[in-house]
């Protein structure tokens, strides 16, 4: 007979082996589009029965997408929008959500009730608009579209205003008597405290830039100004099927950024998700 | 200084002459420089919310390059498409699916972690991964573990079942849709319970341990009825981010939804009747039928959630 404790101890040792099996399911698709890619003969035809070792190890599917070189130019668009979305938003997000939390001015509950609203309005019922107005722009296949739009970031300042809210009021007092204005004080004093919070912020931002598909569908169609995904999107609809090793190794390409941004800052992403969640977004 | 005339504040002690002074300027506030921080984000609501919000429904009663008035003809066109309804019942059946798989699942995967002395963060990573890449990624992936000589296929066969050829029939596609969609979702399920189950506060569970109650009676007695609130708001952000499906079913499907159409979303429906058609008319009255839809259930989503706004 096995003592209470033992019998937890069993039990706990089981249940950690059956999350290490779901968890191992949850991550074979990975595992095997890895595996895929590294098989020189996947080409021909998709490697059968599947296997996790490849038989023949190659990383000729690796060479030919280095070569090919398209690649590197939409991981380079990609990055450069991402980039300029991510300041758009966390800039935007860190300056509304100070004025929400410190700020008293009229139409406050308003003006947050607004940016509280564009929660709720899906980004389908602007599309066509939102595609003439940058099309009679003149900015269809430019990166403007892509980014621009990241300026209005409700959730960000909702965060934003909670994070300021827990901070003491004496701090802004104290450079108040100082004679510092309202922008010396954001700047100086809450601006280098939110490090933690810009840090989600940023992350969130980056997530849906690069991971974002419909809207630049929409907007890119020039083969030089295409984003990561849509990349991957046409090379799979044209190839996918001859060339499945390839296409594999353009997709573990892909998704290399965002899975090694989220190995490192797992913790802010986590929290982050959690916190979107509970509010209901 | 005497006692009187000081007082203790965050700033240490102050006189009460400068505590005067020093409120007054507290509460002089520059209004135009709060509005000067609000001044991104707003251009931004009015730019990219309002005027396009506006011109969606303008464009809603015009039809034609000349943008003539025609109405509610639109509205009626879109609602008496055998094609558009067509597109719901898709968005529908992938999404219903989508939940009533992801969500128990996920809720269980979550108790168990939650369970765990050790190595719960390491499963939250582990689940929440998939989430993090582009559904394009994934859909990638997936057209090839659905392909007939796949990983999926494989391990039918192995349980004795006939092969399928996944996306060539309208229901096998459609479940193709489901479990790809449950895989790249069950993550962010996972989060979602994990942290509402850690709000539960402890004391209920000591109080059930010290009452003998064992640990599933404590999770059908205190967990799964705490839990409800949670499991509903979950339920309805899902339905809300399903019924705007697009990538994963495009994906898998292309622009008209192969096979046969069964693949066409709503939102599908929009992008190639918009972009693909130029009926820009035709499309804003789609894009405002699925508007009010989402409405309704971010309006249920706040009174369950009782968001105060």
């Amino acid at each position: 007979m096995l003592s209470a404790t033992g019998k937890n101890k069993l039990l706990s040792g089981l249940l950690f082996l059956l999350l290490l099996g779901l968890g191992a399911l949850m991550l074979y698709p990975f595992l095997w589009m890895v595996s895929v890619s590294l098989e020189r003969s996947s080409n021909i035809a998709v490697p059968f029965p599947p296997r996790l070792i490849p038989e023949q190890f190659s990383l000729f599917n690796y060479k030919l997408v280095f070569e090919n070189g398209v690649l590197f130019k939409t991981y380079a668009n990609s990055a450069n929008i991402a980039l300029f979305s991510v300041i758009l938003s966390v800039s935007s997000a860190l300056l509304a959500g100070y004025a929400f939390s410190r700020g008293e001015f009229r139409g406050k509950k308003l003006l947050y009730f607004a940016v509280l609203a564009t929660m709720m309005i899906p980004f389908e019922a602007r599309l066509i608009p939102m595609f003439t107005m940058f099309n009679d722009l003149g900015m269809i296949n430019t990166k403007y579209p892509l980014i621009f739009p990241a300026i209005i970031n409700a959730l960000g300042i909702v965060l934003v205003k909670q994070y300021f809210d827990r901070l003491p009021e004496g701090l802004r007092e104290s450079a108040k008597i100082d004679g510092a204005n309202e922008f010396t004080i954001f700047v100086r004093i809450f601006a280098p405290l939110t490090g933690p919070i810009t840090a989600t912020l940023a992350i969130l931002a980056f997530q849906d830039s690069w991971n974002s598909f419909l809207w630049p569908l929409v907007v890119i169609n020039d083969q030089d100004m295409k984003t990561v995904p849509l990349f991957l999107s046409s090379f799979s609809s044209e190839n996918g099927n001859r060339l499945v090793g390839v296409t594999m190794a353009t997709a573990a390409m892909s998704i290399l950024p965002i899975v090694l941004v989220f190995l490192f800052l797992q913790k802010y992403i986590i929290r982050s998700i959690a916190l979107s969640g509970l509010k209901g977004e | 200084m005497s006692d009187h005339m000081t007082k203790a504040t965050t700033l240490g002690v102050l006189d009460r002459k400068l505590l005067r002074n020093r409120n007054k300027i507290i509460r002089r506030q520059p209004t135009l420089a709060w509005y000067l921080f609000l001044l991104p984000t707003l251009i931004g609501i009015a730019v990219f919310m309002i005027y396009p919000l506006a011109e969606s429904l303008r464009l809603s009663f015009t039809k034609g390059a000349d943008e003539h008035y025609v109405g509610l003809e639109n509205y009626a066109s879109v609602l008496e498409s055998g094609t558009f309804w067509y597109s719901v019942y898709n968005t529908l059946y992938i999404t219903v699916f989508q939940l009533l798989i992801a969500i128990p699942v996920g809720f269980i995967i979550a108790c168990l972690i939650n369970n765990l002395r050790r190595g719960a963060n390491f499963f939250k990573v582990l689940f929440y991964l998939p989430n993090v890449t582009s559904i394009v990624a994934a859909a990638t992936v997936f057209l090839a573990v659905l392909h007939p000589d796949g990983p999926l296929n494989y391990v039918l066969q192995l349980l004795g079942f006939e092969k399928i050829v996944w996306l060539s029939q309208p229901l096998s596609a459609k479940w193709g849709a489901i479990i790809l969609s449950v895989w790249h979702w069950l993550g962010f399920v996972i989060i979602i319970n994990l942290a509402n189950l850690q709000a539960i506060s402890s004391d209920y569970y000591e109080a059930a341990s010290i009452d003998g109650a064992s640990r599933f009676r404590q999770w059908q007695y205190i967990t799964l009825p705490n839990m409800l609130g949670s499991l509903t708001v979950l339920f309805i952000i899902g339905w809300i981010g399903g019924l705007q499906r697009f990538s994963d079913a495009y994906m898998l499907g292309g622009l008209q939804g192969s096979p046969a159409r069964s693949l066409h979303t709503v939102v599908g429906f929009i992008f190639e009747r918009g972009f693909g058609g130029n009926e820009y008319g035709l499309a804003s009255a789609a894009s405002y039928i699925l508007f009010f839809f989402i409405l309704v259930f971010t309006y249920i989503n706040t009174k369950v959630t009782k968001m105060k706004i």
